[in-house]
């Protein structure tokens, strides 16, 4: 029977290569020899000639047989099993279909059918041996799932898939199995430490090298730039204030009396504390660098210091600016004090700071 | 042409040639291990019983450490960390490590492909039927890979992956799914167990799709009575082991062979 439908399948085969669609023509006369040879294959002498070339027919055909081929490759471990007489089924059914066909088409389709049915056919066969029982892995997972514990109580209402028995598998299930299967082993027992435990295999020392390196990276590329924008921040703008407050201090005294100088070291020194001079100095310079104040020499030449009056800044006059560098030490601030008979500062020590002196 | 010179400097310089070939130089040519065996007498003198017996410790500890994973422990790993310069009498400190593994831990040193040079530990001490084999609980890995290996051995040595997939499935362990016990089940088998020697997970030529296929591995060769497995597969189908004939057959002849 197969031999005949190997032949079939394989003259359909033939005819394929020259023309992939095969509308009867050169191939007809051929095929009718072909199964008028055979008798025994069904649909009688394919003489009707719109029967064949009826192409919802055929879809129907090639349509059936691909369910075939899947059902077989879908359940192929079940049909395998030797108690399943699934293969028996699937040939019948591919023997009725065969009757009507009658194009190459669906003949390769059933050549790819046949390919399939020997192989799982071979397997079976080889399931078979002459002597003593086959294995049947179906059985086997069965009885396993007995021996761990299945509760097969649910099973009843939902034996949907055959060969899937439903039911609760216990949490230990594994662990039953595994006890017993033990006498099966000569492993030999690890190695173990009795009191405590050292890992076999401390944490590689790469990992932690890479942790230090890597999380401080980012929290420096996180917080460094905000911290380093902030201190220039409140760096500059404490300066600023304070450039502001002792230009409001020069002004302050030149509109009390506009008329006397003021002298450039009673205004700075601080009497009481020379690290407070040194700052008056500090910020003092930045009114005469940006022309908010200018200084100058009085009759007995003695550096004087003036508010510059908003019409008077010069925008231009870079040129005509001098510069000097100005020392102070402590014994300098003691002469200039005694000197001038300082009393009091003429720059209030401002309020955040005071205290720190 | 260094090649050449070694030869040409270890047989001037060992005039007398020992009849003892180290048959662990086999990939070499017979004309170099030759001069390596007088080379070996020369370093046995070297070291003292004392040294020696040290570093067969050392051995012994780096073997129990490996083994806690079960993968076989390689020749050039013992050589690398703990042998060193004791390389060239690497065949007395082994005799010793094997002696040491047999009389006082009661485990067998096995070496289980004598061509990549793998070494196994397996028990000598036999379970006995009814007392618990270790004081541990048991892993449920040695459950999963009952089943694997039984369904290899009792289908003849050889399957092809889908089969034990499938059954997989229906003890509810599905190679797509975590499983509670075992995790990536498919990396378990395919990976852990192959790289323990367990099992041998090879690709079958010309098969399209891709298409593997299961065998035991060389471990479980060692470690696994066929014997005993028969009888477990038996008694959960309520038969005798002797139903399968040919299974049964083999399983006495490996027992006996061991």
């Amino acid at each position: 029977m197969s031999e005949a439908r190997r032949r079939t399948s394989k003259g359909g085969q033939e005819e394929s290569t020259g023309q992939h669609n095969g509308i009867g023509g050169r191939s007809r006369p051929e095929r009718t020899v072909d199964t008028a040879d055979e008798d025994d294959v069904g649909g009688g002498p394919s003489g009707i000639q719109d029967e064949d070339d009826d192409p919802a027919r055929r879809r129907e055909i090639r349509s059936k047989y691909r369910d075939l081929i899947n059902s077989v490759q879908q359940n192929r471990e079940d049909m395998l099993s030797p108690a399943n007489n699934k293969l028996t089924d699937v040939l019948e059914e591919a023997n009725k279909l065969f009757a009507n066909v009658r194009q190459a088409r669906e003949a390769a389709l059933d050549a790819q059918l046949l390919v399939l049915a020997t192989d799982l056919g071979k397997e079976k066969a080889s399931q078979l041996h002459a002597e003593g029982s086959a294995f049947d892995p179906t059985a086997f997972a069965e009885n396993l799932l007995s021996f761990m514990g299945l509760n097969r109580l649910e099973e009843e209402e939902e034996d949907g898939e055959e060969g899937h028995s439903r039911g609760y598998l216990p949490q230990d299930a594994w662990h039953r199995l595994a006890k017993k299967a033990e006498f099966c082993f000569k492993t030999a027992p690890s190695f173990h430490y009795m009191l405590g435990s050292f890992l076999a295999e401390p944490p590689p020392p790469r990992q932690r090298v890479e942790r230090q390196r890597k999380a401080p990276n980012k929290e420096e590329k996180r917080i460094m730039p905000t911290q380093l924008k902030k201190m220039e921040e409140s760096h500059q703008e404490a300066t600023e204030k304070e450039v502001e407050r002792i230009l409001g201090c020069l002004q302050g005294y030149f509109a009390d009396d506009p008329e006397s100088p003021i002298s450039y070291y009673e205004f700075v020194i601080d009497p009481t504390s020379f690290s407070r001079t040194v700052e008056n100095i500090f910020h003092t310079s930045f009114l005469i660098r940006d022309g908010l104040a200018r200084i100058y020499l009085d009759k007995e030449k003695l550096p004087c210091i003036a508010p510059v009056e908003e019409g008077e800044v010069e925008p231009g006059g870079v040129t005509n600016r001098q510069q000097c560098v100005m020392s102070i030490s402590p014994a300098r601030w003691r002469e200039i004090i005694e000197a001038f008979q300082i009393k009091e500062a003429l720059i209030p020590a401002p309020k955040g700071i005071s205290q720190e002196d | 042409m260094s090649q050449k010179r070694r030869v040409s400097a270890t047989q001037s310089r060992a005039p007398k040639r020992s009849q003892i070939v180290g048959d662990d130089e086999d990939d070499e040519d017979m004309s170099f291990t030759q001069p390596t065996s007088s080379q070996v007498q020369r370093a046995r003198e070297n070291f003292t019983t004392v040294q020696i017996d040290r570093k067969t410790a050392e051995v012994v500890q780096f073997i129990l450490i490996k083994d806690q994973k079960k993968v076989p422990i390689r020749r050039a790993d013992i050589v690398k960390h703990v042998m060193k310069e004791y390389k060239p009498i690497y065949q007395d400190i082994m005799k010793r490590v094997t002696r040491t593994f047999e009389q006082v831990f009661g485990m067998k040193l096995l070496e289980i492909d004598s061509k990549n040079h793998i070494y196994i530990l397996v028990n000598k001490i036999e379970p006995v039927a009814g007392e618990p084999v270790s004081l541990y609980p048991s892993n449920p890995k040695t459950g999963l890979l009952f089943v694997i290996l039984s369904i290899i051995f009792m289908k003849g040595g050889v399957v092809k992956e889908a089969l034990i997939w499938n059954t997989l499935k229906k003890l509810r362990v599905d190679p797509g799914e975590k499983h509670d016990d075992f995790g990536d089940v498919k990396k378990l088998v395919t990976d852990e167990f192959v790289r323990q020697k367990y099992v041998e997970y090879v690709r079958i030529p010309h098969t399209e799709p891709l298409e593997f296929e299961f065998r035991w591995g060389l471990r479980a060769e060692k470690e696994v009575s066929k014997l005993k497995l028969l009888e477990f597969v038996a008694q959960l189908h309520d038969q005798e082991p002797q139903s399968w004939t040919q299974q049964f057959r083999e399983a006495t002849a490996a027992e006996s062979s061991q």
